[in-house]
């Protein structure tokens, strides 16, 4: 029996939709996008801001090619932990931590670049490569904490993954307050800048499109990973349901633990790539909250990995249309966040829509 | 030495009492088998708005808006979590981003002084730049207040006072009456609950709105009688350690007493190291304690709930549909 709520108006009727269409899907996702800035405009409306100037600046950004530019780049991290996501939530894996792997990631890879650059290490050609695969394994090792405990001691995932992003936070901190401060700098908590062989501009020479070269590799990755191997097969059964795989012959713990080190590694990747490709050195609040727009963005691409980067890619311009509100408009900064979650919520709403049928059936007047 | 440890006491309880107030709803929300993840982002949007409107208007109102508007965020997860049956911990943690960016965005200068000059044109100019507010005075309760090392407990706010009375009361309530036992039913079985005659929608959301009212008060709290210098994100997570604090304490509003001053006195014990020769040791890695403490409590309790089997409100988490 559906749920009726009775109104004054007559019964509100909640039904599941039986199956729908591709493209009403995105027309609906695309309806409560445009939800979402109804409400923005609604907020800046109350507090005396001029809504339509704002959206021009917003959506000014993806038609300038260095704002778009800008936007690229700023998509590479949040593309990747986005990808990650993919995967964790495909196995039912609440990793609300990416933000936590991703501030690992750009630990090791400074790491790296310091061991090179202190005490010459490696060969100049070894640090890049280096710096991917430490950036991976520590993201990846900060995520298989809370995969373990899940795993082995049935420990929920979302709070030890919330709170394993404070902690990497301070950690940054402590490195550049401490022993990683860049001893020219004046005093200010920053790594050295790091030295052009550990930049991301191989191609054509802006980390841009390196970067967007790294999210479709990421992308690609993610995709065969999930579509046409084993254990991206076992991730998906898994997710579904532990007792089906069990049943499977799927061994659920080691399929855990895989799988919350890809979605880690990849997070740490994109770590890499803010350091990298965005900065250029390490300091403390490097992401601006990358990790947390992923859950988003994850959300909604559906989890698909081609959408992945092209939604990310949007998100990339609201948090680039953010700096470029608080200097042409004086809104503040924290406005593109506020931006993200009304999206967030809408989306949500959304999805509701999509899965139910609200009805309202009128009462009769014979029935009165 | 009996000096110094009602310091370190008195200060637990101020902590502890943030954490206190947030995990008392979030008890009755769990309870009612809705996992309110917007704590966070509600606490901070009390904080927020308590800093705004204590500058116009005063502490009572500022307060009483703070409870107003965590009632009317939790109502959103209530709509969406209980009645639309999306996914709690997305649709929770959507409310902590709205939370996080929305008070971020009130309370920036710019903003705020608009704001300010609506609610009250005939503010100082003074006042309309500062980062703080006036902090929430402390009450002595005549006799007790002069005990040695518990009078420590009878030299605080009004809000840590509401605490002390709040939390016996919510017990008593939730295990001792029938409202409270419908909701206890609600969360372990709502589909007996509901033939029984009880409407499991409109208890959980209720319960709910009872978290969010709550952990808007602790957003008071946390500004107006703890930290009152705004920066944005002051709730630092204090939100999520108040939802591990819930588990370590199984639900149960008086053993959150006893879990909200240990997680207070975990941090008392950061700022007492800083200023011993620990301090060397770097501020940034004792701020860890209070997020690693959490894991070690939820492992812990994961420990013991596997041998034990602790009461999980069987339902937590798993919106209800009468479909199915």
């Amino acid at each position: 029996m559906p749920p009726k709520i009775e109104t004054r108006f007559g019964r509100i009727r909640v039904e599941r939709r039986v199956g729908y269409g591709r493209l009403y899907s995105i027309s609906m996702t695309l309806l409560s996008l445009a939800l979402a800035f109804l409400v923005v405009a609604l907020i800046l409306t109350s507090l005396g801001l001029d809504p339509i100037k704002a959206f021009q600046v917003i959506f000014g950004v993806f038609t300038k090619p260095s704002l778009l530019l800008e936007s690229i780049k700023q998509s590479i991290p949040i593309c990747l932990a986005a990808l990650g996501l993919g995967i964790a939530f495909k196995m039912n894996f609440w990793n609300i931590g990416a933000e936590g792997q991703i501030y690992m990631g750009m630990i090791a890879s400074t790491g790296i670049v310091l061991l090179h650059e202190y005490y010459g290490f490696f060969y100049e050609w070894m640090v890049m490569p280096l710096m991917f695969l430490t950036s991976f394994l520590l993201g990846g090792a900060w995520c298989l904490i809370p995969g373990a405990l899940k795993a082995r001691l049935g420990v929920n995932e979302i709070l030890p993954t919330l709170m394993l992003n404070y902690v990497a936070i301070l950690i940054v901190d402590f490195l550049v307050h401490g022993p990683w401060r860049d001893p020219k700098g004046y005093g200010f908590p920053l790594s050295i800048p790091f030295p052009e062989y550990a930049k991301l501009n191989i191609v054509l020479g802006d980390p841009a499109y390196t970067g967007l070269l790294l999210s479709i590799l990421g992308a690609a990755a993610a995709f065969f990973l999930l579509e046409y191997t084993r254990p991206g097969f076992e991730i998906k059964v898994v997710g579904q349901s532990p007792a089906v795989a069990r049943y499977a012959g799927i061994h659920v713990r080691s399929t855990i633990l895989l799988g919350s080190f890809l979605a880690g590694g990849l997070a740490g990747i994109g770590g890499l790539s803010i350091v990298s490709g965005i900065i250029g050195r390490l300091r403390p609040g490097a992401s601006p909250g990358y990790g947390y727009t992923a859950i988003i963005v994850a959300a909604l691409a559906g989890l698909n990995p081609w959408v992945i980067v092209a939604v990310s890619i949007f998100f990339g311009g609201l948090i680039t249309a953010g700096g470029a509100l608080q200097m042409s408009m004086g809104i503040p900064k924290a406005a593109a966040q506020m931006i993200q979650a009304v999206i967030f919520l809408m989306i949500l709403v959304g999805e509701f829509i999509k899965r139910y049928k609200v009805t309202i059936e009128r009462p009769r007047v014979d029935e009165e | 030495m009996i000096e110094w440890i009602e310091s370190v006491l008195g200060l637990t309880i101020q902590v502890g009492t943030v954490y206190l107030l947030a995990s008392l709803g979030e008890i009755y929300a769990e309870r009612s088998g809705v996992l309110n993840l917007g704590l966070e982002g509600i606490m901070v949007m009390g904080a927020a708005l308590s800093f705004i409107f204590t500058l116009a208007y005063g502490h009572l109102a500022a307060i009483l808006i703070s409870v107003i508007a965590g009632i009317l965020m939790s109502l959103i997860l209530a709509v969406m979590a209980v009645y639309m049956r999306l996914n709690q911990t997305v649709t929770g943690l959507a409310l902590t981003m709205l939370g996080l960016g929305l008070s971020g965005f009130l309370a920036s200068p710019e903003v705020r002084k608009v704001i300010l000059l609506a609610l009250n044109p005939s503010l100082p100019e003074s006042l309309l730049a500062i980062q703080e507010a006036p902090k929430l005075p402390e009450i002595h309760v005549p006799l007790l207040s002069g005990l040695p090392i518990i009078g420590c407990f009878f030299r605080q706010n009004v809000l840590v006072y509401v605490s002390y009375i709040a939390a016996p009361l919510m017990w008593f309530i939730l295990f001792k009456t029938r409202p409270g036992l419908s909701l206890r039913s609600v969360g372990e079985n709502p589909a007996a609950a509901d033939a029984m005659g009880i409407d499991v929608f409109r208890v959980r959301c209720l319960a709910t709105m009872i978290s969010g009212g709550f952990a808007g008060l602790a957003g008071a709290y946390l500004f107006l009688g703890f930290q009152p210098f705004w920066q944005e994100g002051l709730t630092a997570g204090k939100g999520f350690i108040a939802l591990s604090l819930v588990i370590l304490s199984t639900w149960n509003p008086l053993r959150a007493i006893l879990g909200a001053y240990l997680f207070g006195g975990v941090e008392v014990i950061q700022y007492r190291l800083q200023l011993f020769g620990l301090g060397a040791l770097s501020p940034y890695l004792l701020a860890m304690l209070p997020y690693l403490a959490a894991i070690a409590a939820l492992v812990a309790v994961s420990i013991e709930s596997v041998r034990k089997r602790i009461g999980v409100p069987a339902s937590l988490g798993i919106p209800y549909s009468r479909e199915e």
